[in-house]
C-alpha cells in the first residue's frame, strides 16, 4: 500500500527531517512510527499525503507514485487518506455534524449520502446524540472522537495519526486505540506516530523507529 | 450542478454570518469607495454641463459709434452672416436698447424717464457657432469687424470663459487620475480587509485542503463572498447617493444663484447606476481573488 525508496526531505542544507527512507507498509497494515520529537514522524506522514515534497527518492501509495504530484491532483490523493491529528483540528464554529460532514462535502457529495454517512460515523465513535454540540462544549476525547469520525467517514484506504493521544489522558486513549484498531479490522491501513511507548506494550503491533530522520527499527510484532 | 451551486451560495452566506463584523467592514468599505468615486464622477459631469451651457450663451456684443442708417442695416447684417464662424446676428437700435434697459429695471424703471435713448449706442449681437468659440476665431473676427463697421467697443466674456474651459479640462485630468487612485486604493482596502477574513479563517481552509477538497471548491464559496459584498457594498453606495443627491445637493444648489433657473443637477442615468453596482461586483471578485491567491495553497 505504502512504499518508500531511499526517501529524504531537506527544509535547508543542515537541516535533515527524513533521511535516506526505504520502508514497506502492506494494505491492512497496522503501524507504530515512534521515536524522540524532531525524530521526523511528522515529515514522514506529511509526505504520505502530499503536504511536503520529498527532496530526493520516490513514495507510491496504492501503487500511485506520488513523488511528484501536481497541485490539481493532491485533492484526490487526501481523499483515499484519512489524517488525525494531536490538535484535533476541528472548526470551533460548527457543530459535530457540520466538523464531520464538512469532509463528505469536500468530495462533493449528496446531501442526504452525507447525512447518512455522517451519523452512521458518529455513531461508530458514539458520538451520534452530540451532532448540534460544538467541539469546545465536549471533552478532549470527544473531540479527537469527532477528528477519527471526519478521518473515516469517507473510508480511506490509509488512516494516518499525528501523535493522536498526546493531549488525552490514559483512559481516553485507550478508547481512542479502539477505533484505530476497528477501523484496521475493517481493511483500512493505519499509521500511528507515537513517542508513547505503553501502546505498543498494550496493543503490539510493528514498530518502526526513526532517529534524526534515518530509520534504526523495524520491529514485528510477538504477538498479534 | 443545481445542488453544488446551493450549496456553494449557502456557504458563502453562512461564512458571512458568522464573521458579521469582517463582512460588514468589507461591505461598507467597497460602499464609501464605491461613492467617492460616483461623487467625484457627478461633480465633473456636472460642471461639464454649466460649462456647455455658459459656452452656448457666449457672443460678441459690437457696439457701434454711430447707429446705421435704416436702410443699411440688412446689408450690414447680411455680411455678417456670411462669415462662416457666425451662427446668426441681430441688430440692437438704441430704442431696443433703451427698451431692454427698461425691462431689466423693473420697478425702477421710472428713472430713465425723460433720458433721450440716443443716449445708449446701437450695437450688432453675433452668436458663433460652437467650434469658433474660442480665443483664436474671436480675435479674428474681431479683425474683420474693425475693418468693415465704426465699432466704438467689443465685449464677450472670451477670457473667462477660456480660463472656466481650462478649469473643466483640468478637473476631469483630475478626475480620471484621482478616480483611478481611488478604485486602486478601494481594491487594495477590500482585498486586505477580505485577506483579513480569510486569515480569520485559515484553519477551515488548512481542513478543506487536508480533506481533498479541490481548488475550486475551496475557493468558490470565497469568490461569491466577495461578489455579495461587492453588490451589496454597489447598492449601499447607489442609495447614500440617491438619498444625499435628492435630500441635500440637489435642493441647495437648484436654488444656488450661480446655476440657471432651467439648469437641473444631472443624477447617474440607469446604466451607470447599473454599471456603479456591478463595479461593486467586480471590486469584490477581484479582492477575494487577488487575496484568495495568496492564501490558499494545497
Amino acid at each position: 500500500m505504502i512504499q518508500l525508496y531511499n526517501v529524504t526531505k531537506k527544509y535547508s542544507s543542515d537541516s535533515v527531517a527524513v533521511k535516506d527512507l526505504t520502508l514497506q507498509i502492506g494494505k491492512g497494515d497496522f503501524v507504530y512510527i515512534t521515536g524522540a520529537s524532531g525524530a521526523g514522524k511528522t515529515t514522514f506522514l506529511r509526505m504520505l499525503y502530499a503536504a511536503e515534497k520529498p527532496t530526493r527518492g520516490q513514495i507510491l501509495i496504492n501503487k500511485k507514485n506520488i513523488t511528484r504530484i501536481r497541485g490539481p491532483q493532491i485533492p484526490y490523493l487526501r481523499r483515499q487518506i484519512g489524517v488525525v491529528f494531536q490538535d484535533f483540528k476541528l472548526l470551533q464554529s460548527r457543530t459535530v455534524y457540520e466538523n464531520v460532514a464538512f469532509a463528505l462535502e469536500a468530495q462533493g457529495k449528496k446531501r442526504y449520502e452525507v447525512s447518512k454517512k455522517v451519523y452512521q460515523a458518529l455513531k461508530e465513535v458514539g458520538l451520534e446524540h452530540r451532532l448540534q454540540r460544538r467541539p469546545l462544549e465536549l471533552s478532549g476525547g470527544e473531540q479527537q472522537r469527532i477528528a477519527i469520525a471526519r478521518a473515516l467517514v469517507v473510508d480511506p484506504l490509509i488512516l494516518l495519526a499525528d501523535e493522536p493521544s498526546g493531549n488525552l489522558d490514559q483512559d481516553v486513549t485507550l478508547e481512542i486505540m479502539e477505533l484505530f484498531k476497528r477501523a484496521n479490522a475493517r481493511g483500512t491501513t493505519v499509521l500511528l506516530a507515537t513517542h508513547d511507548h505503553s501502546l505498543n506494550q498494550r496493543f503490539p503491533r510493528r514498530v518502526i523507529t526513526l532517529d534524526q530522520g534515518k530509520l534504526v527499527g523495524d520491529q514485528q510484532p510477538l504477538q498479534v | 450542478m443545481l445542488e453544488r451551486m446551493r450549496y456553494f451560495i449557502l456557504r458563502a452566506l453562512r461564512n458571512m454570518r458568522q464573521w458579521p463584523f469582517l463582512c460588514s467592514a468589507a461591505v461598507l468599505t467597497m460602499a464609501v469607495a464605491l461613492a467617492t468615486v460616483a461623487t467625484f464622477f457627478l461633480v465633473v459631469v456636472n460642471v461639464e454641463q454649466l460649462s456647455q451651457r455658459w459656452t452656448k450663451e457666449i457672443q460678441l456684443i459690437a457696439y457701434l459709434q454711430k447707429a446705421p442708417s435704416r436702410q443699411d442695416i440688412p446689408a450690414i447684417l447680411n455680411d455678417l452672416k456670411a462669415y462662416p464662424e457666425v451662427d446668426s446676428v441681430s441688430y440692437v437700435s438704441p430704442d431696443d436698447a433703451m427698451n431692454r434697459f427698461r425691462q431689466r429695471l423693473g420697478d425702477d424703471a421710472s428713472l430713465l424717464e425723460g433720458l433721450n435713448s440716443q443716449l445708449l449706442p446701437a450695437s450688432i449681437e453675433l452668436n458663433l457657432r460652437p467650434e469658433f468659440r474660442d480665443q483664436e476665431h474671436i480675435s479674428r473676427i474681431i479683425e474683420r469687424l474693425e475693418n468693415s463697421l465704426e465699432v466704438d467697443d467689443l465685449r464677450y466674456g472670451q477670457k473667462w470663459l477660456e480660463r472656466f474651459n481650462s478649469f473643466v479640462n483640468m478637473l476631469r485630468f483630475v478626475g480620471i487620475v484621482l478616480g483611478g487612485f481611488l478604485l486602486l486604493a478601494a481594491l487594495f482596502i477590500v482585498s486586505n480587509t477580505i485577506k483579513l477574513t480569510l486569515y480569520a479563517r485559515r484553519d477551515e481552509l488548512e481542513i478543506m485542503a487536508l480533506v481533498g477538497a479541490t481548488m475550486r471548491f475551496i475557493k468558490v464559496p470565497f469568490l461569491l463572498e466577495g461578489a455579495i459584498q461587492g453588490l451589496l457594498g454597489g447598492l449601499i453606495s447607489l442609495v447614500f447617493l440617491m438619498l444625499s443627491f435628492s435630500l441635500i445637493i440637489s435642493r441647495s444648489l437648484n436654488s444656488f444663484w450661480l446655476t440657471p433657473n432651467d439648469f437641473n443637477l444631472l443624477f447617474l442615468s440607469f446604466n451607470q447606476q447599473l454599471i456603479l453596482v456591478f463595479s461593486g461586483v467586480v471590486l469584490g471578485l477581484l479582492g477575494s481573488l487577488s487575496s484568495l491567491r495568496r492564501f490558499v495553497r494545497i
